[in-house]
Protein backbone atom coordinates (compact mmCIF):
# COMPACT_ATOMS: atom_id res chain seq x y z
CA UNK A 1 0.00 0.00 0.00
CA UNK A 2 3.08 2.32 1.01
CA UNK A 3 4.71 1.52 -2.65
CA UNK A 4 1.56 2.01 -4.27
CA UNK A 5 0.88 5.59 -2.64
CA UNK A 6 4.37 6.28 -2.88
CA UNK A 7 4.12 5.79 -6.76
CA UNK A 8 0.71 7.74 -7.12
CA UNK A 9 2.71 10.59 -5.69
CA UNK A 10 5.62 10.53 -7.90
CA UNK A 11 3.52 9.72 -10.98
CA UNK A 12 1.61 13.10 -10.10
CA UNK A 13 4.75 15.39 -9.56
CA UNK A 14 5.92 14.05 -13.18
CA UNK A 15 2.62 14.32 -14.49
CA UNK A 16 2.12 17.67 -13.78
CA UNK A 17 5.48 18.46 -16.18
CA UNK A 18 3.80 16.47 -18.73
CA UNK A 19 1.04 18.79 -18.43
CA UNK A 20 2.15 22.02 -18.78
CA UNK A 21 4.53 20.82 -21.37
CA UNK A 22 1.40 19.55 -23.01
CA UNK A 23 -0.16 22.99 -22.60
CA UNK A 24 2.36 24.91 -24.59
CA UNK A 25 2.01 22.34 -27.57
CA UNK A 26 -1.40 22.86 -27.05
CA UNK A 27 -1.86 26.40 -27.58
CA UNK A 28 0.65 26.46 -30.53
CA UNK A 29 -1.69 23.74 -32.17
CA UNK A 30 -5.04 25.49 -31.31
CA UNK A 31 -3.83 28.75 -33.12
CA UNK A 32 -1.94 27.69 -35.94
CA UNK A 33 -3.10 24.14 -36.59
CA UNK A 34 0.99 23.09 -36.59
CA UNK A 35 2.71 20.79 -34.41
CA UNK A 36 5.99 21.63 -32.54
CA UNK A 37 8.41 19.55 -33.42
CA UNK A 38 11.09 21.19 -31.33
CA UNK A 39 8.86 21.62 -27.96
CA UNK A 40 11.00 18.88 -25.79
CA UNK A 41 14.41 20.94 -27.22
CA UNK A 42 13.08 24.09 -25.94
CA UNK A 43 12.38 22.57 -22.42
CA UNK A 44 16.07 21.26 -23.03
CA UNK A 45 17.01 25.01 -23.54
CA UNK A 46 15.40 26.03 -20.38
CA UNK A 47 17.33 23.85 -18.37
CA UNK A 48 20.88 25.03 -20.07
CA UNK A 49 19.34 28.30 -19.15
CA UNK A 50 18.44 28.01 -15.00
CA UNK A 51 21.86 26.38 -15.11
CA UNK A 52 23.90 28.94 -16.70
CA UNK A 53 22.08 31.33 -14.18
CA UNK A 54 23.00 29.45 -11.15
CA UNK A 55 26.56 28.22 -11.92
CA UNK A 56 27.61 31.45 -13.77
CA UNK A 57 25.86 34.35 -11.55
CA UNK A 58 24.82 32.07 -8.58
CA UNK A 59 20.48 32.84 -8.83
CA UNK A 60 18.99 30.10 -7.24
CA UNK A 61 16.63 27.99 -9.74
CA UNK A 62 13.03 28.77 -8.77
CA UNK A 63 14.38 32.58 -8.64
CA UNK A 64 15.65 32.33 -12.57
CA UNK A 65 11.92 30.57 -13.14
CA UNK A 66 11.00 34.31 -14.37
CA UNK A 67 13.87 35.01 -16.72
CA UNK A 68 14.10 31.95 -18.18
CA UNK A 69 10.36 32.19 -19.26
CA UNK A 70 10.85 35.69 -20.62
CA UNK A 71 14.41 34.41 -21.92
CA UNK A 72 11.90 31.95 -24.04
CA UNK A 73 9.32 33.65 -25.13
CA UNK A 74 11.11 36.10 -26.55
CA UNK A 75 13.06 33.05 -28.22
CA UNK A 76 9.89 31.57 -29.10
CA UNK A 77 8.34 35.16 -30.80
CA UNK A 78 11.45 35.91 -32.80
CA UNK A 79 11.55 31.90 -33.91
CA UNK A 80 7.55 32.78 -35.16
CA UNK A 81 7.93 36.04 -36.64
CA UNK A 82 11.05 35.10 -38.48
CA UNK A 83 10.63 31.95 -39.40
CA UNK A 84 7.50 30.17 -39.00
CA UNK A 85 4.98 32.70 -39.72
CA UNK A 86 6.76 33.49 -43.29
CA UNK A 87 6.16 29.49 -43.88
CA UNK A 88 2.26 29.59 -43.01
CA UNK A 89 0.59 28.50 -45.94
CA UNK A 90 0.23 26.73 -49.23
CA UNK A 91 2.78 23.78 -48.29
CA UNK A 92 3.17 24.53 -44.71
CA UNK A 93 2.49 20.97 -43.28
CA UNK A 94 6.01 19.55 -44.99
CA UNK A 95 7.30 22.95 -44.68
CA UNK A 96 6.96 23.40 -40.84
CA UNK A 97 7.68 19.83 -40.10
CA UNK A 98 11.31 20.50 -41.16
CA UNK A 99 11.74 23.59 -40.15
CA UNK A 100 10.42 22.74 -36.04
CA UNK A 101 12.49 19.32 -36.41
CA UNK A 102 15.14 21.11 -37.93
CA UNK A 103 15.45 23.96 -34.66
CA UNK A 104 15.01 20.85 -32.19
CA UNK A 105 17.97 19.55 -33.61
CA UNK A 106 19.55 23.40 -33.80
CA UNK A 107 19.20 23.62 -30.21
CA UNK A 108 20.60 20.40 -29.22
CA UNK A 109 23.56 20.62 -31.04
CA UNK A 110 24.11 24.01 -29.91
CA UNK A 111 23.65 22.59 -26.49
CA UNK A 112 26.43 19.63 -26.74
CA UNK A 113 28.82 22.32 -28.58
CA UNK A 114 28.48 24.85 -25.76
CA UNK A 115 28.04 22.24 -22.76
CA UNK A 116 29.07 18.87 -24.24
CA UNK A 117 27.09 16.02 -23.85
CA UNK A 118 28.55 15.51 -19.85
CA UNK A 119 25.10 14.93 -17.72
CA UNK A 120 25.36 18.10 -15.25
CA UNK A 121 23.17 18.78 -12.15
CA UNK A 122 22.24 21.69 -10.13
CA UNK A 123 22.55 21.35 -6.35
CA UNK A 124 21.25 23.82 -3.44
CA UNK A 125 21.30 23.85 -0.40
CA UNK A 126 17.78 22.77 -0.03
CA UNK A 127 17.85 20.29 -2.96
CA UNK A 128 18.44 17.22 -1.22
CA UNK A 129 15.48 18.05 1.43
CA UNK A 130 13.25 15.40 2.16
CA UNK A 131 9.84 15.86 3.11
CA UNK A 132 7.21 12.83 4.72
CA UNK A 133 3.85 12.73 4.43
CA UNK A 134 2.45 10.08 6.36
CA UNK A 135 3.73 6.90 4.67
CA UNK A 136 5.27 8.92 1.93
CA UNK A 137 7.88 10.71 1.38
CA UNK A 138 8.86 13.29 -1.52
CA UNK A 139 11.88 15.48 -2.31
CA UNK A 140 11.28 19.43 -1.26
CA UNK A 141 12.20 20.41 -4.48
CA UNK A 142 9.80 18.39 -6.39
CA UNK A 143 6.42 19.78 -4.12
CA UNK A 144 8.35 23.24 -4.55
CA UNK A 145 8.04 22.84 -8.78
CA UNK A 146 4.84 20.89 -8.49
CA UNK A 147 3.49 23.75 -6.73
CA UNK A 148 5.12 26.64 -9.01
CA UNK A 149 3.70 24.34 -11.86
CA UNK A 150 0.07 23.67 -10.46
CA UNK A 151 -0.10 27.73 -9.90
CA UNK A 152 1.44 28.66 -14.11
CA UNK A 153 -1.25 26.34 -15.26
CA UNK A 154 -4.35 28.18 -13.42
CA UNK A 155 -2.67 31.55 -14.29
CA UNK A 156 -2.76 30.11 -17.82
CA UNK A 157 -6.06 29.39 -17.38
CA UNK A 158 -7.08 32.64 -16.21
CA UNK A 159 -5.09 34.50 -18.86
CA UNK A 160 -6.46 32.45 -21.99
CA UNK A 161 -10.65 32.81 -20.62
CA UNK A 162 -10.29 36.83 -19.08
CA UNK A 163 -7.54 38.94 -20.64
CA UNK A 164 -8.20 41.10 -24.32
CA UNK A 165 -4.66 39.33 -25.43
CA UNK A 166 -6.43 35.61 -23.88
CA UNK A 167 -9.56 36.34 -26.00
CA UNK A 168 -7.47 37.09 -29.30
CA UNK A 169 -5.59 33.99 -28.94
CA UNK A 170 -8.87 31.85 -28.78
CA UNK A 171 -10.75 34.09 -31.19
CA UNK A 172 -7.92 33.03 -33.60
CA UNK A 173 -8.09 29.66 -32.82
CA UNK A 174 -11.80 29.28 -32.85
CA UNK A 175 -12.06 31.34 -36.14
CA UNK A 176 -9.30 32.77 -38.59
CA UNK A 177 -12.10 34.38 -40.65
CA UNK A 178 -13.74 35.66 -37.87
CA UNK A 179 -10.32 36.92 -36.09
CA UNK A 180 -9.74 38.72 -39.14
CA UNK A 181 -13.39 40.77 -39.37
CA UNK A 182 -13.13 42.17 -36.43
CA UNK A 183 -9.59 43.29 -36.95
CA UNK A 184 -7.23 40.77 -35.10
CA UNK A 185 -3.87 41.33 -36.19
CA UNK A 186 -3.01 37.49 -36.39
CA UNK A 187 0.79 37.47 -36.76
CA UNK A 188 0.94 39.54 -33.26
CA UNK A 189 -1.30 36.91 -32.12
CA UNK A 190 1.38 34.04 -33.44
CA UNK A 191 3.97 35.78 -31.64
CA UNK A 192 2.94 35.21 -28.62
CA UNK A 193 1.20 31.95 -28.88
CA UNK A 194 4.09 30.58 -30.00
CA UNK A 195 6.48 32.86 -27.44
CA UNK A 196 4.25 31.86 -24.44
CA UNK A 197 4.21 28.21 -25.78
CA UNK A 198 8.47 28.59 -25.76
CA UNK A 199 7.83 30.19 -21.82
CA UNK A 200 5.68 26.98 -21.21
CA UNK A 201 8.72 24.78 -22.04
CA UNK A 202 11.59 26.10 -20.35
CA UNK A 203 9.98 26.73 -16.96
CA UNK A 204 9.01 23.34 -17.03
CA UNK A 205 12.89 23.02 -17.75
CA UNK A 206 13.67 25.44 -15.05
CA UNK A 207 11.62 23.83 -12.60
CA UNK A 208 12.91 19.61 -13.45
CA UNK A 209 16.65 20.91 -13.04
CA UNK A 210 16.91 19.96 -9.19
CA UNK A 211 15.69 16.46 -9.02
CA UNK A 212 16.25 16.05 -13.22
CA UNK A 213 19.97 15.45 -15.13
CA UNK A 214 20.38 18.05 -17.58
CA UNK A 215 21.59 17.17 -20.28
CA UNK A 216 21.40 18.12 -24.26
CA UNK A 217 18.91 15.10 -25.43
CA UNK A 218 16.66 15.70 -21.69
CA UNK A 219 13.87 17.25 -23.70
CA UNK A 220 13.00 14.10 -26.11
CA UNK A 221 10.87 12.28 -23.39
CA UNK A 222 8.86 15.29 -22.30
CA UNK A 223 8.52 16.43 -26.04
CA UNK A 224 6.77 13.28 -27.18
CA UNK A 225 4.47 12.90 -23.94
CA UNK A 226 3.75 16.53 -24.63
CA UNK A 227 2.23 15.37 -28.13
CA UNK A 228 0.13 12.45 -26.49
CA UNK A 229 -1.16 14.89 -23.77
CA UNK A 230 -2.36 16.80 -26.60
CA UNK A 231 -3.92 14.07 -28.72
CA UNK A 232 -5.17 12.53 -25.45
CA UNK A 233 -6.92 15.83 -23.39
CA UNK A 234 -8.07 16.83 -26.54
CA UNK A 235 -7.30 19.62 -29.06
CA UNK A 236 -7.70 23.32 -27.98
CA UNK A 237 -8.87 22.87 -24.10
CA UNK A 238 -6.06 23.53 -21.65
CA UNK A 239 -8.04 21.29 -18.48
CA UNK A 240 -8.55 18.49 -20.98
CA UNK A 241 -4.71 18.92 -21.47
CA UNK A 242 -3.97 19.57 -17.89
CA UNK A 243 -5.73 16.50 -16.64
CA UNK A 244 -4.41 14.18 -19.50
CA UNK A 245 -0.76 15.12 -18.22
CA UNK A 246 -1.52 14.04 -14.97
CA UNK A 247 -3.11 10.32 -15.93
CA UNK A 248 0.01 9.98 -18.15
CA UNK A 249 2.34 10.35 -15.22
CA UNK A 250 0.56 7.84 -13.19
CA UNK A 251 0.05 5.81 -15.93
CA UNK A 252 3.62 5.41 -16.35
CA UNK A 253 4.77 5.15 -12.40
CA UNK A 254 2.02 2.39 -11.73
CA UNK A 255 2.71 0.67 -15.06
CA UNK A 256 6.28 0.72 -13.89
CA UNK A 257 5.54 -0.40 -10.32
CA UNK A 258 3.22 -3.32 -10.70
CA UNK A 259 4.40 -4.39 -14.73
CA UNK A 260 8.26 -3.72 -14.57
CA UNK A 261 10.33 -0.23 -15.58
CA UNK A 262 11.41 -1.44 -18.56
CA UNK A 263 7.70 -2.01 -19.95
CA UNK A 264 7.15 1.72 -18.91
CA UNK A 265 7.21 3.60 -22.35
CA UNK A 266 5.51 0.68 -24.04
CA UNK A 267 2.94 0.39 -22.28
CA UNK A 268 2.42 4.47 -22.22
CA UNK A 269 2.86 4.23 -26.26
CA UNK A 270 0.07 1.21 -26.66
CA UNK A 271 -2.51 2.74 -24.39
CA UNK A 272 -2.11 6.20 -26.92
CA UNK A 273 -2.75 3.70 -29.84
CA UNK A 274 -5.97 2.43 -28.02
CA UNK A 275 -7.10 5.60 -27.30
CA UNK A 276 -6.43 6.93 -30.37
CA UNK A 277 -8.25 3.82 -32.20
CA UNK A 278 -11.28 4.08 -29.83
CA UNK A 279 -11.61 7.96 -30.54
CA UNK A 280 -11.20 7.18 -34.22
CA UNK A 281 -13.99 4.80 -33.67
CA UNK A 282 -16.24 7.48 -31.72
CA UNK A 283 -15.63 9.96 -34.34
CA UNK A 284 -16.54 7.36 -37.14
CA UNK A 285 -19.85 6.29 -35.86
CA UNK A 286 -20.85 9.89 -35.13
CA UNK A 287 -20.31 11.10 -38.53
CA UNK B 1 -19.71 58.34 -49.36
CA UNK B 2 -18.02 54.71 -50.90
CA UNK B 3 -17.11 54.88 -54.21
CA UNK B 4 -15.79 51.95 -56.17
CA UNK B 5 -14.11 52.34 -59.33
CA UNK B 6 -12.75 49.96 -61.92
CA UNK B 7 -12.43 47.09 -59.49
CA UNK B 8 -10.91 43.73 -60.64
CA UNK B 9 -10.20 41.18 -58.35
CA UNK B 10 -9.33 37.28 -58.45
CA UNK B 11 -7.92 34.30 -56.70
CA UNK B 12 -4.27 33.83 -58.32
CA UNK B 13 -4.18 34.49 -61.80
CA UNK B 14 -7.94 33.69 -62.25
CA UNK B 15 -9.63 36.92 -62.11
CA UNK B 16 -13.34 37.06 -60.87
CA UNK B 17 -14.37 41.00 -61.09
CA UNK B 18 -13.96 42.82 -64.57
CA UNK B 19 -14.06 46.68 -63.60
CA UNK B 20 -16.58 46.58 -61.19
CA UNK B 21 -17.68 49.75 -59.74
CA UNK B 22 -20.80 50.81 -57.62
CA UNK B 23 -21.25 54.06 -55.12
CA UNK B 24 -23.40 54.34 -52.41
CA UNK B 25 -24.36 57.35 -50.04
CA UNK B 26 -24.99 58.21 -46.61
CA UNK B 27 -27.64 56.57 -45.11
CA UNK B 28 -28.55 54.48 -48.12
CA UNK B 29 -29.56 51.48 -48.73
CA UNK B 30 -27.89 49.56 -51.82
CA UNK B 31 -28.52 45.69 -52.75
CA UNK B 32 -25.95 43.87 -54.76
CA UNK B 33 -27.02 40.74 -56.43
CA UNK B 34 -25.98 37.99 -58.36
CA UNK B 35 -26.79 34.16 -58.78
CA UNK B 36 -24.52 31.90 -56.94
CA UNK B 37 -20.47 32.05 -58.28
CA UNK B 38 -21.69 35.74 -60.14
CA UNK B 39 -18.93 37.44 -57.85
CA UNK B 40 -20.84 39.16 -54.93
CA UNK B 41 -18.46 37.35 -51.94
CA UNK B 42 -15.14 38.41 -54.21
CA UNK B 43 -16.58 41.85 -54.18
CA UNK B 44 -17.13 41.95 -50.56
CA UNK B 45 -13.56 40.53 -49.77
CA UNK B 46 -11.92 42.76 -52.30
CA UNK B 47 -13.59 46.42 -51.07
CA UNK B 48 -12.95 44.95 -47.41
CA UNK B 49 -9.18 43.85 -47.39
CA UNK B 50 -9.78 40.56 -47.30
CA UNK B 51 -8.21 39.65 -51.15
CA UNK B 52 -6.10 42.33 -52.07
CA UNK B 53 -7.46 43.57 -55.23
CA UNK B 54 -5.47 43.46 -58.82
CA UNK B 55 -6.68 47.03 -59.58
CA UNK B 56 -9.17 49.36 -59.33
CA UNK B 57 -10.18 52.37 -56.57
CA UNK B 58 -12.42 52.11 -53.30
CA UNK B 59 -13.02 54.90 -51.77
CA UNK B 60 -14.64 56.22 -48.77
CA UNK B 61 -15.66 60.03 -48.09
CA UNK B 62 -12.40 60.77 -50.78
CA UNK B 63 -9.55 58.67 -48.84
CA UNK B 64 -8.44 55.70 -50.98
CA UNK B 65 -8.84 52.18 -49.23
CA UNK B 66 -7.94 50.01 -52.01
CA UNK B 67 -5.06 47.77 -51.50
CA UNK B 68 -5.03 48.75 -47.63
CA UNK B 69 -4.80 45.99 -45.29
CA UNK B 70 -8.11 44.78 -43.92
CA UNK B 71 -7.64 46.34 -40.12
CA UNK B 72 -6.60 49.85 -41.92
CA UNK B 73 -10.26 49.20 -43.91
CA UNK B 74 -12.19 48.58 -40.67
CA UNK B 75 -10.59 51.34 -39.06
CA UNK B 76 -11.96 53.75 -41.81
CA UNK B 77 -15.20 52.42 -40.68
CA UNK B 78 -16.24 49.83 -43.00
CA UNK B 79 -17.70 46.66 -40.95
CA UNK B 80 -18.77 43.70 -42.41
CA UNK B 81 -21.29 40.96 -41.67
CA UNK B 82 -19.48 37.99 -43.44
CA UNK B 83 -20.65 35.29 -45.22
CA UNK B 84 -21.21 31.99 -43.21
CA UNK B 85 -21.33 34.48 -39.88
CA UNK B 86 -17.43 33.85 -38.61
CA UNK B 87 -18.45 33.77 -35.22
CA UNK B 88 -16.02 32.31 -32.34
CA UNK B 89 -18.55 29.60 -31.71
CA UNK B 90 -16.74 28.32 -28.26
CA UNK B 91 -16.64 31.48 -26.65
CA UNK B 92 -19.70 33.07 -25.42
CA UNK B 93 -22.01 35.54 -27.36
CA UNK B 94 -21.09 38.55 -24.47
CA UNK B 95 -17.39 37.54 -25.72
CA UNK B 96 -18.13 37.47 -29.21
CA UNK B 97 -19.56 40.85 -29.07
CA UNK B 98 -16.81 41.99 -27.33
CA UNK B 99 -14.31 41.54 -29.78
CA UNK B 100 -16.45 43.28 -32.14
CA UNK B 101 -15.46 46.41 -30.44
CA UNK B 102 -12.02 46.55 -31.94
CA UNK B 103 -11.03 50.55 -31.79
CA UNK B 104 -10.57 52.52 -28.78
CA UNK B 105 -13.92 54.28 -29.83
CA UNK B 106 -15.76 51.66 -29.56
CA UNK B 107 -14.14 49.97 -26.66
CA UNK B 108 -15.31 53.10 -25.01
CA UNK B 109 -18.72 52.43 -26.04
CA UNK B 110 -19.12 49.29 -25.92
CA UNK B 111 -21.69 49.07 -22.08
CA UNK B 112 -23.95 51.64 -24.24
CA UNK B 113 -23.20 49.35 -28.07
CA UNK B 114 -24.50 46.25 -26.23
CA UNK B 115 -27.72 48.32 -24.57
CA UNK B 116 -28.68 49.49 -28.36
CA UNK B 117 -28.40 45.69 -29.93
CA UNK B 118 -30.04 44.20 -27.06
CA UNK B 119 -32.11 46.60 -27.83
CA UNK B 120 -33.12 45.25 -31.05
CA UNK B 121 -32.13 41.61 -30.44
CA UNK B 122 -33.58 41.34 -26.85
CA UNK B 123 -33.16 37.63 -27.39
CA UNK B 124 -28.93 37.99 -27.58
CA UNK B 125 -29.49 39.43 -24.21
CA UNK B 126 -30.71 36.19 -22.43
CA UNK B 127 -28.33 34.17 -24.65
CA UNK B 128 -25.39 36.25 -23.31
CA UNK B 129 -23.85 34.03 -21.48
CA UNK B 130 -24.12 30.68 -23.66
CA UNK B 131 -21.09 29.76 -25.90
CA UNK B 132 -22.59 31.33 -29.49
CA UNK B 133 -22.09 27.81 -31.48
CA UNK B 134 -25.32 26.34 -29.42
CA UNK B 135 -27.33 28.96 -31.05
CA UNK B 136 -29.88 28.35 -33.65
CA UNK B 137 -29.32 29.81 -37.59
CA UNK B 138 -30.99 32.81 -36.85
CA UNK B 139 -29.58 33.85 -33.31
CA UNK B 140 -26.06 33.19 -34.67
CA UNK B 141 -26.82 35.74 -37.28
CA UNK B 142 -28.26 38.35 -34.68
CA UNK B 143 -25.00 37.71 -32.97
CA UNK B 144 -22.48 38.21 -36.57
CA UNK B 145 -25.09 41.63 -37.33
CA UNK B 146 -24.78 43.15 -33.99
CA UNK B 147 -21.11 42.00 -33.39
CA UNK B 148 -20.48 44.19 -36.26
CA UNK B 149 -22.54 47.37 -35.00
CA UNK B 150 -20.78 46.82 -31.92
CA UNK B 151 -17.38 48.47 -34.18
CA UNK B 152 -19.46 51.36 -35.15
CA UNK B 153 -19.33 51.30 -38.54
CA UNK B 154 -20.27 54.25 -41.11
CA UNK B 155 -20.86 51.55 -44.07
CA UNK B 156 -22.21 48.06 -42.92
CA UNK B 157 -21.71 45.26 -45.37
CA UNK B 158 -24.32 42.18 -44.66
CA UNK B 159 -22.90 39.37 -46.75
CA UNK B 160 -25.79 36.88 -47.81
CA UNK B 161 -27.94 37.39 -44.24
CA UNK B 162 -30.17 35.08 -45.22
CA UNK B 163 -28.90 32.16 -46.18
CA UNK B 164 -30.26 29.27 -44.74
CA UNK B 165 -31.90 30.88 -42.43
CA UNK B 166 -35.68 31.09 -42.16
CA UNK B 167 -38.11 34.24 -43.26
CA UNK B 168 -39.22 36.07 -40.23
CA UNK B 169 -35.54 36.52 -39.11
CA UNK B 170 -34.31 38.06 -42.39
CA UNK B 171 -36.54 40.63 -42.36
CA UNK B 172 -36.10 41.46 -38.03
CA UNK B 173 -31.99 41.84 -39.13
CA UNK B 174 -33.46 44.12 -42.72
CA UNK B 175 -35.62 46.14 -40.48
CA UNK B 176 -32.56 46.65 -38.05
CA UNK B 177 -31.04 47.64 -40.95
CA UNK B 178 -33.17 49.49 -42.64
CA UNK B 179 -34.08 51.55 -39.63
CA UNK B 180 -30.46 52.23 -38.34
CA UNK B 181 -30.08 53.62 -42.02
CA UNK B 182 -33.02 56.07 -42.20
CA UNK B 183 -32.51 56.86 -38.49
CA UNK B 184 -28.78 57.37 -38.07
CA UNK B 185 -27.09 57.54 -41.34
CA UNK B 186 -25.83 54.20 -41.42
CA UNK B 187 -24.78 53.31 -44.98
CA UNK B 188 -25.54 49.48 -45.97
CA UNK B 189 -24.41 47.43 -48.62
CA UNK B 190 -26.73 44.20 -48.72
CA UNK B 191 -25.41 41.65 -50.74
CA UNK B 192 -27.99 38.87 -51.69
CA UNK B 193 -29.33 35.49 -53.49
CA UNK B 194 -33.07 36.98 -52.51
CA UNK B 195 -33.96 39.38 -54.95
CA UNK B 196 -37.16 40.17 -53.54
CA UNK B 197 -36.29 40.26 -50.26
CA UNK B 198 -33.26 42.56 -50.81
CA UNK B 199 -35.20 45.22 -53.46
CA UNK B 200 -37.91 45.30 -50.87
CA UNK B 201 -35.22 46.95 -48.17
CA UNK B 202 -32.64 48.67 -50.31
CA UNK B 203 -33.04 52.13 -52.41
CA UNK B 204 -31.03 51.11 -55.44
CA UNK B 205 -29.20 48.26 -56.29
CA UNK B 206 -26.51 46.74 -58.50
CA UNK B 207 -26.49 43.17 -60.57
CA UNK B 208 -23.86 41.41 -61.11
CA UNK B 209 -23.35 39.02 -63.58
CA UNK B 210 -20.14 36.60 -64.51
CA UNK B 211 -17.88 38.92 -62.08
CA UNK B 212 -19.20 42.44 -64.32
CA UNK B 213 -22.12 44.51 -63.29
CA UNK B 214 -24.95 43.57 -65.70
CA UNK B 215 -27.34 46.43 -64.39
CA UNK B 216 -28.53 49.23 -61.85
CA UNK B 217 -31.01 51.01 -60.86
CA UNK B 218 -33.61 52.20 -58.30
CA UNK B 219 -35.18 49.41 -56.37
CA UNK B 220 -38.51 50.10 -58.05
CA UNK B 221 -36.47 49.81 -61.37
CA UNK B 222 -34.71 47.21 -60.92
CA UNK B 223 -37.81 44.97 -59.49
CA UNK B 224 -39.75 45.86 -62.91
CA UNK B 225 -37.16 45.17 -65.04
CA UNK B 226 -37.47 42.27 -67.72
CA UNK B 227 -34.25 40.85 -67.60
CA UNK B 228 -34.21 40.92 -63.11
CA UNK B 229 -37.84 39.40 -63.36
CA UNK B 230 -36.95 36.64 -66.08
CA UNK B 231 -33.37 35.83 -64.45
CA UNK B 232 -33.96 36.19 -60.66
CA UNK B 233 -37.48 36.67 -59.46
CA UNK B 234 -39.01 33.79 -61.37
CA UNK B 235 -41.95 36.23 -62.97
Amino acid sequence: MDTFLQACLNGLMIGGFYSLMGMGQNIIFGVMKIINFCHGEMLMVGMYLTYVFHAWLGIDPYLAVPLVALTMFLFGALFQHTLITPSLGTHSFTNLLFLTVGMGVLLTNVAQVIFSSDYRTITTGYSSTILSFGPVTVALPKVVSFGVLIVISIALFFFLKYTPVGKKIRAVSQNPIGAQVVGIDSKKIYMITYGLGAALAGVSGALLTLFYVINPTAGSNFGFRALIVVVVGGLGSIPGAFFAGIFLGLLETLVSLFIGPSLRTLVVFATFIVILVIRQNILLRRA
Amino acid sequence: MLRVEGLNAGYGAVQVLWDVGFHVDDGEIIAVLGSNGAGKTTTVRAVTGLLKPMSGSVQLDGRELCGRKSRAILDAGIVQVPEGRQLFTEMTVYENLELGAFSPEAKAKLAESLEVCYGYFPRLKERERQAAGTLSGGEQQMVAVARALIGLPKLLILDEPSLGLAPNVVDDILTVAHGMAKQQGLSVILVEQDVTKALSTADRGYVIENGRVALSGTASELSADEHVKRAYLGI
